[in-house]
């Protein structure tokens, strides 16, 4: 009997294992598939610039508070950005349940019901009552405003601004640029600026360097220094207004920029400048204020470095200083299945709190007054916040953005390929404004 | 007599038709497949690219709305942007063909004698071939930086100044040209050498003993039997050629001004920079329209070579 005892159990032994087995790993499955049927996904759209670093260190943040909710950021080239977020619009089934657009997008997107307007009935039923519109600066916020609608928030904000090199302005006898700078003092300065660093006999730091490339951002500083001259693009019948005498100023000053760049400058874009200015070969650039982190800290990419940057807005024209827009925000696609889940994702990533994640994970620049005002997460966006305050305000002042209309893209690339040509000497000031204007007033008729 | 002939006829002239019949099926049956594929990848895209041209382009929908007729074919044509960037893609085929076609042939026939590092320098010459053209683009801006690039500094090693590659308009076309010859040259070597391998050995053998030296040989026998290669070569790159766009796109941007803005980056600019997808799509059934009557000339132009030899 206990002879069977023994082989009943050493024959039940293996089989209750298996069967014990079997129920954990089922209860697993179950469980599992509970908590994948409760989790769900939506999926962003966003320039590769940015979007791996967002997946592997905002999305992550995010998940702690929210873990339903799984964030997939797919990489996009922003050339053809635009077209692809249309025609995902336009999908009976889109993809997308959010899409990052660029600063002139919006109107865009707005304009063929692409976007859901985030202060619409809708979305406010949704929105913690904690969530502050108001504490947003008008300016960033303005670039996702289209006809009185809010279509989309400002998540990574960005602005044209002077970058300069502590050490060159020494090693000139010059002072440090301060945001009173005029452009008469700044080309004044300039020829003081050609430095032979090495002192080999040749110059190898030059005054200045920017993108000048026939590029669609190219006109943006032409444009720059329209506004702090108190000009505009459009006037307000909506029509050009810049192939005038000022717009020919704007663009002849930005020619002589040319004069005080490194050989080769007409051809370089935002990479060569960006490269010319790490590398100490100029003493100013005027470039996109996010760069300014990895500039100003990773000495294997820098030599200005350990306190040598310096960043404050562009010089002041007869009317203030200047700067540029150049603000991604988020949208929700109008077609969204997931509508819940894409404003809870947004509303977290761009409240207060999330803000301060966003800044501190991947140095994105605030659009919020509160983290502005508030203290930097860490010791090297001092300087960055308060010239971002300051480029807001002077942007807001002289209206420093592009053309705000569902053909904006168009509009710009008209004023680049003009620029472009007077820049080239293939045409005068005048025949590229006039021509540009003509064009522009086509289009956007 | 006759009955029995004529009925035998009938059934011989049914077999042949079935024959016939049966033969022409087996042949568009082997023949469906591709044209099925074709369609769908060739005809469609091509045909629907028609209809956006004659229409105005519905962002809304993201397709081809109302029928606007010729309207969009006379907005461009009538855009001096258009007609600058159909110049400057000639200006850049009417240098860049001749220069490939005369160096490949050249060098194969340089290469083609028996010497011991032949086979590697064939080997070599294929990798400017497989480097993808934005790869191309990209490292030759970096060699022609007038900054910091290797050109200028070799130039300067022989008493030449500085080049301003990309901010010159004339250079930056210069430009353009060495990317595309750089990578195409190897192509028309291929071919050259295999051309020349294949010529008769005996001609030149003839020509040997005649007294012609290694000049005459090239240009009264070589050159004349290699004729047919030669035109086919160049009308295979000239439809290579007149697509030129992503070495531009990662070198020059088009620029300086609108110097090296060719045809396929304006028309690209346009589409998807400015969504002007209608006026696009125009511009590409002119060039596709153009390409294909230079390319009947070229054909025409080749076969009467052939003939002549």
């Amino acid at each position: 009997m206990e002879e069977c005892t023994k082989k009943t159990v050493t024959a039940w032994g293996p089989s209750l294992m298996r069967l014990t087995g079997a129920g954990v790993a089922l209860t697993t499955v179950l469980l599992g598939s509970a908590w994948a049927q409760d989790q769900v996904e939506i999926r962003i759209m966003a320039v590769d610039s940015y979007a791996k670093s967002w997946q592997d260190n905002l999305v992550p943040k995010f998940n702690e508070a929210f873990p339903n909710i799984k964030v997939t950021i797919d990489a996009t080239t922003g050339a053809e950005m635009l077209a692809k977020m249309m025609l995902d619009a336009v999908d009976p089934n889109p993809v997308y349940d959010i899409v990052l657009a660029d600063d002139p997008w919006v109107p865009q997107l707005a304009e063929i019901g692409a976007l859901k307007d985030l202060k619409g009935p809708e979305i406010a039923a949704m929105t913690d009552p904690g969530y502050d519109w108001d504490d947003f600066n008008a300016t960033p916020l303005a670039a996702g405003e289209w006809k009185g609608g809010q279509y989309a928030v400002p998540v990574r904000s960005n602005m044209l601004l002077m970058f300069y090199n502590r050490e060159l302005y020494q090693k000139a006898g010059l002072p440090e640029p301060t945001p009173a700078l005029t452009w008469d003092d700044f080309f004044e300065q300039s020829p003081k600026l050609f430095l032979d660093t090495d002192g080999d006999g040749n110059v190898d730091a030059w005054p200045f360097t920017t993108f000048f490339s026939r590029d669609v951002l190219t006109p943006t500083i032409w444009q720059t220094i329209l506004n702090s001259n108190g000009g505009q693009l459009l006037d307000e019948n909506g029509k050009p207004a810049f192939n005038n005498e000022a717009g020919v100023k704007a663009a002849e000053m930005q020619k002589r920029l040319i004069e005080i760049a490194p050989p080769g400058a007409l051809g370089h874009g935002f990479s060569e400048s960006l490269q010319a200015f790490r590398q100490g070969q100029a003493a100013v650039m005027f470039t996109w204020g996010s760069v300014y982190k990895a500039t100003a800290l990773d000495a294997t990419i820098s030599k200005v470095t350990d306190g040598k940057l310096g960043m404050q807005t562009l010089p002041v024209g007869s009317v203030s200083g200047g700067a540029h827009r150049g603000i991604w925000n988020a949208g929700i696609m109008a077609k969204t299945q997931h509508l819940e889940e894409a404003w809870t994702f947004l509303q977290w990533l761009t409240s207060k709190e999330g803000e301060q994640v966003n800044v501190s994970t991947v140095g994105s620049f605030p659009a919020r007054k509160s983290t502005l005002a508030g203290e930097p997460p860490q010791e090297w966006m001092r300087p960055v916040f308060a010239t971002l305050q300051q480029a807001y305000d002077v942007a807001a002042e002289g209206k420093m953005w592009r053309i705000r209309s569902p053909k904006s893209d168009a509009t710009q690339q008209i004023q680049a390929d003009e620029i472009a040509r007077f820049l080239a000497g293939q045409a005068t000031a005048e025949e590229a404004l006039n021509s540009a204007a003509q064009q522009i007033e086509g289009v956007l008729e | 007599m006759a009955d029995l002939t004529v009925s035998s006829a009938r059934p011989a002239r049914t077999v042949a038709t079935w024959n016939k019949l049966s033969d022409l099926t087996s042949r568009w049956s082997f023949m469906l497949p591709t044209i099925i594929l074709l369609t769908a990848v060739l005809a469609y895209p091509l045909l629907y690219a028609v209809q956006i041209s004659f229409s105005k382009f519905d962002l809304m929908t993201f397709g081809p709305g109302d029928w606007v007729g010729f309207s969009n074919y006379i907005k461009v044509l009538s855009d001096y942007r258009f007609w600058d960037s159909i110049r400057v893609t000639l200006v850049y085929l009417a240098f860049a063909l001749p220069i490939q076609i005369a160096l490949g042939f050249g060098i194969a026939y340089v290469i083609n004698a028996p010497w011991w590092g032949r086979s590697a320098v064939r080997a070599l010459f294929i990798i400017p071939l497989v480097v993808a053209p934005v790869v191309a683009g990209g490292i030759w801006r970096m060699i022609l930086d007038p900054l910091w690039g290797l050109m200028n500094w070799v130039l300067g090693l022989v008493g030449i100044p500085a080049l301003d590659w990309f901010g010159d308009p004339n250079l930056a076309m210069a430009t353009i040209v060495i990317i595309d010859v750089w990578r195409w040259t190897p192509f028309v070597v291929l071919i050259a050498t295999a051309a020349l391998l294949s010529l008769p050995k005996d001609v030149f053998e003839a020509a040997r003993i005649d007294g012609a030296n290694w000049w005459q040989t090239l240009w009264m026998v070589a050159l004349p039997l290699l004729v047919p290669v030669l035109a086919a070569t160049f009308i295979v790159r000239w439809l290579g050629a007149v697509k030129m766009f992503d070495i531009v796109l990662a070198s020059t941007f088009g620029g300086p001004g609108k110097s090296t803005v060719v045809v396929n980056l304006f028309i690209y600019q346009e589409a998807f920079r400015s969504l002007h997808f209608s006026e696009s799509a125009a511009m590409a059934i002119i060039v596709l329209v153009l390409t294909m009557i230079i390319t009947g000339i070229l054909l025409g132009l080749s076969r009467k070579l052939e003939d002549v030899q």
